[in-house]
């Protein structure tokens, strides 16, 4: 039944990075400078995630649970904005930056911790058998 | 002697329900870890059919000597294997359920209620069988301790 609970962390594990994308997505959806000031726009984090959980402890985890196969820069989340100030604008005034809508964020942050509880509940029921099963020599 | 104690009355029973719920609810945590996964299709068996299965191998024990003892002779299904001391493995049949993954964009098909049902249906079993083996184990505690008294 050891095998249940790395299941269900590997769950939690998953939409705790969801979530950080998710954050990150948010925080970074005006950014057009790197740390040293030169022009990169920041670019959308997408969370890809898969069936089955090759780092769990256990034989029984490794088959079955989740994991998160890659966390990859989409090149294509890009769009251009008028901001003729800005010492990045082109010749007409526009500023290429991030395409992150906050609010489509937002939901996904929502339906992470969601999914996050749902994996919660489930390792709470097993943590509940496992103590049943240690009552019954208790 | 042990043996024959340790497969005495209802305990082997209890033992194949205990294993079986506990094999189960990995299969229900892991459809809980996949719940955003995409084009996900949830896995469970059937506790009915094992319940079946459990319920000939049962009546051919009692068959045997009346159910006093002896050990529980389950056959195997296309869901559930029987290893030889007893242990069971889940092999839940894939793609059975019928329109799954057209509602959602991710193409899932999740059904968290029916899935947090079915987890407390399976805990709810777990229970009933533990508090049973308990008290079986409570009276095998008491027969040692007036034997060693």
């Amino acid at each position: 039944m050891f095998g249940s609970l790395d299941i269900s962390t590997s769950g939690m594990i998953a939409q705790r990075v969801r979530l950080t994308a998710a954050s990150a997505n948010i925080a970074g959806a005006n950014v057009v400078e790197d740390q040293w000031g030169n022009y990169a726009p920041y670019l959308r984090r997408e969370v890809v995630l898969a069936a089955g959980d090759p780092s769990a402890s256990s034989g029984d985890g490794r088959g079955l649970g989740v994991h998160v196969r890659e966390v990859y820069k989409n090149e294509n989340a890009l769009r251009e904005r008028y901001d003729p100030s800005s010492k990045h604008a082109d010749a007409n005034g526009y500023v290429v930056g991030p395409d992150i809508s906050t609010f489509a964020e937002q939901v996904d942050a929502m339906e992470a911790s969601r999914a996050y509880e749902a994996n919660v509940a489930a390792a709470e029921v097993t943590k509940a058998m496992l103590a049943q099963a240690l009552r019954m020599i208790a | 002697m042990l043996e024959k104690t340790l497969q005495a009355g209802s305990i082997p029973t209890l033992e194949a329900m205990m294993r079986f719920t506990g094999q189960r609810q990995r299969l229900l945590a892991h459809n809980v870890a996949n719940l955003t996964t995409p084009s996900f299709q949830a896995v469970d068996v059937s506790p009915r059919a094992f319940q079946k299965v459990l319920g000939e191998a049962v009546a051919e024990r009692r068959g045997r000597n009346g159910g006093v003892n002896g050990p529980l002779r389950m056959e195997s299904t296309r869901e559930v294997r029987v290893g030889r001391d007893g242990a069971l493995a889940l092999e839940p049949l894939r793609g059975t359920r019928g329109v799954g993954g057209v509602l959602l964009h991710d193409r899932n098909d999740r059904d968290v209620e029916r899935l947090m049902q079915s987890m407390t249906e399976n805990y709810g079993v777990y229970r009933v069988a533990s508090d049973l083996m308990r008290s079986r184990v409570g009276v095998l505690r008491t027969a040692i301790s007036q034997r060693v008294a």
